[in-house]
């Protein structure tokens, strides 16, 4: 199956090089580590040659638009279309720039949590494959069926939009049924009492180490100059102390709150593990509950904090 | 707005303190209201006045709590009131999200709160201090956002991280 797509989205990508409807292709080619995938930027046809489709693809190419100039060709799984809509809601692309490709979306492997399941390093496993909606992973001459929860990437876990929201020409291709999502996130943590919340969170930002991955990774995260590196005045000094990453998270928080489509990509790529898609998942169940607003799904509603209502929730108010 | 902690203070003397954001048209003339009303308050609020309750950040309300101070208050015109027109309107959406999201980190809502007084409500001002300084008050002092381990290695030193 793969194979199929792959062959069909090179013949798309050069067909597009050749009737000069792009200058860059935005794709996946293979990582140099075993079960990765990196980002291929293509500036011609020839550099096509490396573009890979695989089942593990974790990367949000949306990313990468910031710094690409001209007309792009991306592709994209339903969760990234999410993240161009919200950007092009956001005026920080054009939709006439992009030709976009889309990849109906069956869910995307996580090697390293079905190595986990392995027990070895995600080097030693074998191979990964999939038929229907189960994951068949072989390593040291043994053979395991994984159900999808333990083999998909978190996010793709309750996903709702498998189908990207807007494309030009769509991949062939299977994707899973959505998930019907009219409740708040499964987060236990919601339940627990002021005390408790705060210590899973201080326990959890005081290993921040500030690297700035989670920023940097982030497709909403597009101010020229973060408030993390401004000095006049420095609202948060840049060593890690536990109070500092508090302000810098909330406040990243607050500054996506409205683009954030929860793709995670800053939970992954956290080099301390620390589970921000909590915070993407409790700011989307809030904006929601109280706005009605859904991030990267609709090009036309106005952004929630664009826009008020006199009817707006005033019950935190004296 | 770098607030140093007193230390050495005694627990029982502790006294909170507040910052008030005050929006520039209504409630900052609401609160000097209540002052040539002679009405009495308690003297724990610092105020700080903006222009307007749309202009106060969500990264001001956070610098103050990290900043040591044991509460916020961000004060603006009733709704339809405001001098821009919807101001109040846009800083209601940020502050309903963000003290959500205060809640769900662990900071108790009554740390940051928001109030509409308008510049007749001298009275109501003087009440909404007092609210806010007992809740406070049993709230305790904002120990939050020192984490013991991490700031006492830069206990003593001049900078803005304290």
């Amino acid at each position: 199956m793969a194979d199929r797509i792959r062959d069909e989205l090179m013949a798309m990508a050069t067909r597009l090089f050749d009737e000069g409807k792009i200058d860059h292709f935005l794709g996946y080619q293979k990582g140099t580590v075993k079960f990765k995938t990196a980002p291929l930027i293509a500036r011609s046809r020839e550099d096509l040659e490396g573009l890979w489709v695989e089942d593990y693809f974790a990367h949000n190419l949306a990313l990468y638009l910031k710094e690409i100039k001209g007309k792009v060709g991306i592709l994209v799984k339903g969760c990234d279309s999410r993240s161009l809509v919200s950007l092009i809601r956001e005026g920080q692309l054009k939709r006439e720039d992009l030709y976009v490709v889309g990849l109906p979306c069956p869910g995307q492997i996580d090697p390293g949590k079905v190595a986990e399941v392995a027990t070895c390093e995600p080097e030693e496993l074998e191979e990964i494959t999939r038929s229907g909606p189960e994951v068949w992973v072989r390593f040291k001459a043994q053979e395991k069926r994984l159900p999808k929860a333990l083999a998909l990437l978190d996010k793709c876990l309750d996903c709702q939009y498998p189908q990207p929201l807007i494309f030009d020409s769509l991949l062939p291709g299977e994707y899973v049924a959505p998930v019907e999502k009219t409740t708040p996130a499964e987060d236990e943590l919601r339940k627990k009492t002021g005390t408790e919340k705060w210590s899973f969170w201080s326990e959890q930002f005081q290993r921040c180490i500030r690297c700035y991955a989670c920023r940097n990774v982030c497709p909403a995260c597009f101010c020229p100059r973060c408030i993390v590196e401004e000095n006049m005045p420095q609202w948060v000094s840049p060593l890690p102390t536990g109070g500092d990453n508090f302000v810098f998270h909330l406040m990243r928080m607050m500054h996506v709150a409205g683009t954030c489509t929860s793709c995670g990509e800053c939970e992954r790529v956290c080099p301390m593990g620390i589970p921000l898609r909590k915070l993407n998942n409790k700011m989307a169940d809030d904006l929601r509950e109280l706005y009605d607003f859904v991030a990267g799904v609709d090009l036309d509603k106005p952004l929630p904090f664009r826009t008020y209502r006199q009817e707006d929730a005033d019950d935190f108010i004296k | 707005m770098e607030a140093k902690p007193e230390v050495g203070k005694k627990e029982k003397d502790w006294e909170p303190r507040i910052l008030a954001f005050l929006c520039r048209w209504c409630s900052y003339a609401g609160a000097d209201l209540t002052g040539s009303s002679r009405i009495s308050y308690p003297p724990n609020v610092r105020i700080l006045r903006v222009p307007c309750s749309g202009r106060v950040n969500p990264l001001f309300i956070l610098k103050a709590l990290r900043s040591g101070m044991d509460g916020v208050l961000v004060s603006g015109c009733h709704p339809g009131d405001c001098h821009y027109t919807a101001g109040n309107y846009n800083a209601r959406r940020k502050f309903s999200v963000l003290s959500r999201l205060l809640e769900y980190v662990g900071i108790d809502p009554r740390r940051v709160q928001f109030s509409w007084v308008s510049a007749s409500e001298g009275d109501k001002f003087a009440k909404v201090v007092s609210q806010v300084v007992a809740e406070v008050k049993a709230l305790g002092p904002n120990e939050l956002f020192r984490l013991p381990d991490l700031d006492k290695k830069l206990e003593g030193q001049e900078g803005p991280h304290l």
